[in-house]
């Protein structure tokens, strides 16, 4: 038996599942699975028919996961109240003081006073869309994102 | 990249510059090692006696920030030994005259002059590379991180082209990308000079194009680079919507940073921690994280793959594109009514030519690499197989510039900075995982043995390192690994932020920061 073999062989099932998705830390775009159980991750397996990686992963890939369930993660929207806090609310006053504080500093200062950093390590999409909101909310190109640091 | 990472296995000499391939992207460098392993040649230049430098057959440890002066000397060497490759560079190329005019006065005895490195190895490394049937280049941070960037880049270019390394399996230039998603976000325009698929801002028919799709007068010129943002907080700028940047830690020059976002009306960040950055907004949205978001991530070679959540989200934390919908829902822009990351994606790829030959589920299996220019194409693994996309390349005529600080009296030490294989930039990720924690807890500086004993420091012990923008209080590490009178750090530890002491200047065409030289003064503390 190869280890291709050995590690295509189906799990025992204890409830483990197995996803199929990219790993999260620099541009190599390594393969792996991420076996969780209970809504948790378990562990990271690197993938052999992985095309950047043929089954390679390194320590951050393969171990530096539990990031994900710490019990610092953010959980809930927060916002600066008078007293200068941070606090707890729900998204439709998040949202709301966002997009209302954009609003006046667009009224005060212009459109071109609202700038959008996009960032390196979400999918895509996120990156897409923070764009069209500064192209299609303000008409500028003040947009970013962090190649530059 | 301009070749797949399969050619890391193919090249009969590898040229490695400004990258510690095996602390930064390690499987890059394993794959790497495998055609060592069979008797390819490495060549590496670095400031540092890295990992990668222990495995080199030759090794140039050039002064921080001189490689264009290295660069010019090999290409001196390589125009002299004529191995020029003359009908690659006649076919594609135009310039070569003015430019092997041009390296005549940089000698390999110049180049030593100013980089340290002997002449004879120079000469070595010209000809290795360019006698070989098969050479790439790889580089990492270590030539965009300067004043000139560009002109380093453009270095490597030249040398490319003169010896027609370019186009063909185990050949290329070879940025290895630092961020999972970076190449992604270039290519999703989150840029300000390019639109989606880096479609040219200036180019009034791409303006055209977006006006049409985004329903509304769009600005002819550019936007400013987030570099010259932050200079002009609260004089110009006065909102910034951050999405997953630390923005405070990672970013050159820390007080500035800290004064500038202080500056605006208002900052909403979106991540998945409160992070430095993130403590000072006015509005933190919580992001779903890696692992639990469906989207598509394109990677050092272009290759566009899945991700696919495993686990659900903490408490109320939404994914990127949600938040950022619901934020442009509330302000009344229109075109946000989106469902799901595959609708996003697929609107993408009917604006970006480069992903038009694929949607969401044709890329299960990560199997494109663009440009995808049509349905039906199998995408680009290597670029410039057929040539240029804009007619012949251009060799460029470039000088040596000292970096923005040279070294004085005042602050006699290089600084130089870069990561470490067990953290991950500013540690939002890293720092929070048991492992990483006990593998790699702390910051230290490394300084050559011999500046140990000179400067009065000890190793393990505390040294003050001061700069013109700041100082840090930081363990000391001996180790040879560092020349004498250069030291190293990695910026990653919130409580030893180096980034207090750097941001000398930045390259003027890209705002890139000269993260990797300025000069410090080290101390006992």
């Amino acid at each position: 038996m190869t280890m291709q073999d050995i590690r295509e062989l189906p799990l025992i099932d204890l409830g483990v599942k197995k996803t199929r998705t990219i790993c999260g830390y620099c541009g190599v775009g390594c393969s792996v699975d991420v076996l969780s159980k209970d809504n948790r991750i378990i562990g990271i397996q690197p993938a052999m028919d992985g095309p950047a990686n043929l089954g390679a992963l390194c320590v951050k890939g393969q171990f530096a996961f539990d990031y994900v369930h710490h019990p610092d993660r953010l959980k809930h929207p927060l916002v600066r109240r008078a007293d200068g806090k941070l606090h707890e609310t729900t998204w439709d006053e998040a949202i709301q003081v966002a997009a209302d504080g954009f609003r006046n500093v667009a009224q005060k200062y212009g459109r071109e006073s609202i700038y959008g950093v996009a960032s390196g390590r979400t999918p895509t999409e996120a990156d897409y869309l923070m764009q069209k909101f500064i192209r299609a909310g303000f008409g500028t190109h003040n947009i970013d994102n962090c190649s530059r640091a | 990249m301009s070749n797949p990472l399969s050619d890391l296995e193919k090249a009969d000499v590898y040229f490695c510059i400004g990258t510690n391939m095996t602390e930064a992207h390690p499987v890059a460098a394993t794959r790497m090692k495998k055609a060592l392993a069979r008797g390819s040649k490495l060549i590496v230049a670095d400031p540092r006696l890295i990992k990668l430098a222990e495995l080199a057959d030759l090794y140039l440890p050039l002064r921080v920030g001189t490689d264009v002066a290295l660069l010019l000397g090999m290409a001196h060497v390589i125009a002299r030994e004529n191995l020029i490759a003359h009908q690659f560079v006649a076919e594609k190329t135009t310039g070569i005259d003015e430019y092997i005019e041009h390296v005549k006065k940089f000698t390999p005895e110049w180049a030593e002059e100013i980089t340290g490195v002997p002449a004879k190895d120079i000469e070595k490394a010209a000809i290795m590379y360019a006698s070989a049937d098969k050479a790439s280049i790889y580089y990492t941070l270590g030539i965009t991180e300067h004043i000139c960037g560009v002109d380093n880049v453009q270095s490597l270019s030249n040398l490319a082209l003169m010896t027609g390394h370019l186009g063909r399996e185990g050949c290329g230039i070879n940025p290895l990308r630092g961020q999972n998603n970076i190449q992604g976000a270039g290519d999703a325009g989150a840029a300000p000079s390019d639109y989606p698929g880096y479609q040219n801002v200036n180019k009034p028919e791409n303006r055209d194009k977006f006006q049409k799709l985004y329903g509304r007068a769009l600005d002819a010129e550019r936007g400013i680079t987030k570099v010259t943002a932050l200079d002009r907080c609260g004089d110009g700028i006065h909102a910034f919507l951050i999405d997953g940047e630390n923005t405070l830690i990672s970013d050159p020059n820390r007080e500035h940073t800290e004064h500038a976002l202080k500056q605006l009306d208002h900052l909403v960040v979106i991540d998945i921690f409160l992070t430095e950055t993130a403590q000072m907004a006015d509005v933190v949205l919580p992001a779903a994280s890696w692992a639990e978001v469906d989207g598509t991530l394109t990677n050092t070679e272009r290759r566009i793959q899945r991700v696919r959540a495993a686990v659900t989200p903490p408490g109320e934390a939404k994914p990127d594109w949600w938040i950022l919908s619901a934020l442009a829902n509330a302000m009344s822009i229109p075109g946000f009514e989106y469902d799901s990351a595959k609708e996003v994606f697929n609107e993408l790829c009917n604006v970006a030519p480069i992903y038009a030959g694929v949607d969401w589920d044709m890329i299960d299996d990560g199997q494109y690499q663009w440009p995808v220019p049509y349905k039906g194409h199998p995408g680009t693994p290597r670029l410039h197989e057929d040539g240029f996309s804009h007619g012949k390349a251009l060799f460029r005529v470039i000088g040596y510039r000292d970096p923005a600080e040279v070294v004085d009296d005042e602050y006699p030490v290089w600084l130089t900075t870069g990561r470490r294989l067990q953290n991950y930039h500013t540690r939002t990720q890293t720092g929070r995982s048991a492992g990483i924690e006990y593998l790699a807890p702390e910051e230290y500086l490394e300084v050559n043995p011999d500046n140990v004993a000179k400067w009065g420091l000890t190793d393990g012990g505390w040294a003050k390192v001061t700069s013109r923008r700041g100082e840090v209080k930081i363990k000391v590490k001996s180790t040879p690994r560092s020349p004498k009178g250069t030291v190293f750090a990695s910026f990653s530890f919130a409580e030893t932020p180096v980034n207090m002491l750097t941001g000398s200047g930045y390259d003027p065409n890209t705002h890139t920061a000269e993260l990797k030289v300025c000069t410090v003064r080290v101390e006992p503390a």
